[in-house]
């Protein structure tokens, strides 16, 4: 029996035989990506829904399509792409992305699989899909480089666990996000293994006018007509700041609570970088 | 320099005395959208420096330099404060570029201060400088944010405006204020700044234009940012075993305090105060012996006008939380409120050229203290001023107290 689920921002349905997961947009009559969302954020989400549904994956097949460090660092689920120590019949799921944007995960020895078609596809605006594809095909030139508070690779990478899994510290049953280095003794805290709950809950909010957007959303912001950003409390007390998803028309209260999904923030000399934004919990 | 002079200067170089500090000059240049490059700024605010001094005094006296700047106008260079203090008279002398954010001359005034009470150096120069018009509009970006936690905040989408509105709307959640106390900020900077030659923006606005500006950063409109300025900004200080070789007259700086925070507001116990400010100023209050309502002046570190509201109340003009009431009631309003705020026009009117701030902020206040301010804007009865310069939306704060007399 099939399930249907929408989930962080995609269209799910989940059976025996795995999980089929699509895009909620339609261009064109093809189903294409959301403003902020490629094959990579929604396997993220793929993997992430069947392990809420208590799949157990350690390891997955992935197509070349998916950055496949990125989902290491995501879910902590492996792939020869990420780590060929992995031997490869060892790996049990599969991940099969579709010509459109679709994409499935099953079993690495099913021989078929059938799933019902999801429901409540929507029309995507055709300018609005087509000058934020401009847009990112600009920005994921290699040329293309923040004007001033430039983050590096290597720092992006560095934060990427806190970014995109909410990897925090524990001291004393206090959650430490993002994490830190040394403490007021000069020791280091603990390595961030613990994950915060993705659960949080809107201290205050912003929309920054298109124009006094920083440089890494300059192409996108016009088009979205500014940038929303939210301040944030997890429910285990940090706080955080986090854009909303591109493809949402929020308008956000103190108190609102929100959920995360990783999606695309911005790319830079050819690297897209990734990151969990809010989403209000209906 | 007399016997009892030169007894002093040695009591303090052998440790035994503390030596006080005064501004015996100060001087900026008008700040705003310049045609002059730096080095030409930078002279024009040092000739305005020394030719303040009341008397005999030369570059060559000085004997040690501490130059703010952000980035140096977005060129990025290093070895920035050579290249100026050549070009004022300055050659051979230790220097220094001193970056803290938009506090940078505060902290670039602190270094001088104590380089003077550690004995070290009795004429010190501290000064600030920053060029932020000469970029084009893509490369101008490079301001935005430069100064916050990039790695989070900024690709959170934030700039400073966004940081401070996430502030504001929250206050205004958790108080008793409303953008309504944030225009009366704005409408009062814009009067105190009317007048004044430096100011980069000498307009006054009414209540109804301030409350119906472009939207930069909801809750926040054009209004309630400063302006981007370029200028330059110097004071020279003196040891009070040399100030009469140049004046009668000088203006003590009672106390210094500074403190730092965390770097990112998601970070911080409190989105609604900021915590450098509050450990600043009791460390300046502490040393100068004086409390809040000692105060005449103060040259507030206003880049938004919420950041003005909150340093009201964590400069304790202000009870925590009645901020908006202060700027409601107009408590801050020149000659007619309980201390005046902002007579320059802060950074709202007189503008904020990020390295030059905090030494603009002095000038401001040596001006005040010895009465050669416009006669318009004099603060009646001044004797006590303060200045407050924070940067970031707050890592960084330095609170200087200044005085007609030599201890508060």
């Amino acid at each position: 029996m099939d399930e249907h689920f929408h989930w962080k921002g995609y269209l799910a349905v989940m059976n025996s035989d795995g999980l089929f997961i699509q895009s909620s947009y339609v261009h064109e009559d093809q189903l294409v990506y959301g403003p902020d969302s490629d094959s990579t954020t929604m396997a993220i989400a793929a993997i992430q829904l069947m392990r809420d549904k208590g799949h157990l994956l350690e390891s997955i097949h992935l197509s070349d399509s998916i950055d496949a460090r990125i989902v290491y660092l995501a879910t902590g689920v492996d792939s020869i792409a990420h780590n060929d120590d992995l031997q490869f019949d060892d790996i049990v799921w599969n991940l099969l992305s579709g010509e459109e944007a679709t994409l499935v995960i099953t079993k690495s020895n099913a021989e078929s699989y059938d799933f019902e078609e999801p429901q409540d596809v929507e029309i995507i605006d055709a300018e609005f899909y087509n000058d934020m594809a401009e847009a990112w095909r600009l920005e994921e030139k290699t040329h293309h480089v923040s004007q001033g508070a430039y983050v590096s690779e290597s720092q992006y990478l560095e934060g990427a666990p806190a970014r995109l899994s909410l990897a925090s510290q524990k001291v004393g049953g206090r959650m430490i996000w993002p994490p830190r280095q040394l403490d007021e003794n000069g020791l280091r805290f603990s390595d961030g293994t613990h994950e915060l709950v993705a659960e949080a809950h809107v201290v205050s909010w912003t929309k920054l006018s298109a124009a006094g957007a920083p440089s890494e959303f300059s192409l996108r912001a016009p088009i979205l007509g500014g940038i929303q950003t939210l301040l944030v409390r997890f429910e285990q007390g940090p706080r955080g700041v986090f854009l909303v998803t591109d493809d949402l028309d929020y308008s956000p209260k103190i108190g609102d609570a929100v959920h995360f999904a990783v999606r695309r923030i911005y790319a830079q000399e050819g690297m897209m970088r990734y990151g969990l934004k809010a989403f209000p919990k209906r | 320099m007399n016997f009892v002079d030169r007894l002093n200067q040695m009591l303090v170089l052998l440790g035994c005395v503390m030596v006080d500090v005064a501004v015996i000059g100060a001087g900026q240049t008008k700040y705003g959208n310049h045609k002059l490059g730096l080095k030409g700024m930078w002279a024009e605010a040092a000739e305005n420096a020394y030719s303040s001094v009341d008397r005999d005094f030369e570059p060559r006296q000085i004997d040690e330099a501490f130059i703010g700047s952000v980035a140096f106008g977005g060129a990025q260079l290093g070895n920035t404060a050579a290249l100026l203090t050549e070009h004022s008279g300055l050659d051979g002398i230790p220097v220094r570029r001193v970056e803290n954010a938009c506090a940078s001359s505060g902290f670039a005034l602190r270094d001088a201060w104590m380089a003077i009470k550690s004995g070290q150096a009795d004429i010190v120069v501290a000064g600030g400088i920053e060029k932020m018009n000469d970029l084009s509009a893509e490369r101008k970006r490079f301001w935005l944010g430069v100064s916050g936690d990039t790695e989070w905040e900024r690709l959170a989408g934030l700039t400073f405006p966004g940081t401070y509105a996430l502030m504001a709307r929250r206050h205004f959640h958790e108080h008793d204020s409303s953008h309504d106390d944030l225009v009366h900020i704005s409408v009062k900077n814009h009067m105190h700044g009317f007048e004044n030659e430096h100011a980069h923006i000498r307009k006054q606005v009414s209540f109804e234009k301030a409350e119906s500006g472009f939207m930069v950063a909801d809750p926040l409109t054009l209004y309630d940012c400063c302006p981007t300025s370029d200028g330059a900004s110097c004071v020279i200080l003196a040891a009070d075993h040399v100030v009469r070789q140049f004046t009668d007259d000088p203006v003590w700086i009672q106390s210094s305090g500074a403190a730092s925070d965390r770097l990112a507001l998601h970070d911080r116990p409190s989105v609604t105060q900021l915590l450098a400010t509050q450990k600043a100023s009791k460390a300046a209050y502490s040393a100068a012996g004086l409390a809040p309502n000692d105060i005449d002046f103060a040259e507030v570190h206003d880049c938004f006008t919420i950041a003005e509201l909150m340093a009201t109340e964590d400069l304790g003009f202000a009870d925590h939380g009645q901020g908006g009431v202060f700027a409601r009631e107009g408590r801050g309003v020149r000659n007619q409120g309980s201390v005046c705020i902002n007579p320059s026009g802060g950074l709202k009117s007189k503008g904020h050229p990020l390295g030059a701030t905090g030494t603009g902020q002095a000038v401001e206040v040596f001006k005040q203290l010895t009465g050669t301010v416009e006669h318009s804007r004099q603060v009646r009865g001044a004797e006590t001023g303060l200045t407050h310069n924070v940067g970031g939306s707050g890592a960084t704060c330095a609170v200087h107290i200044f005085g007609r007399e030599r201890n508060g």
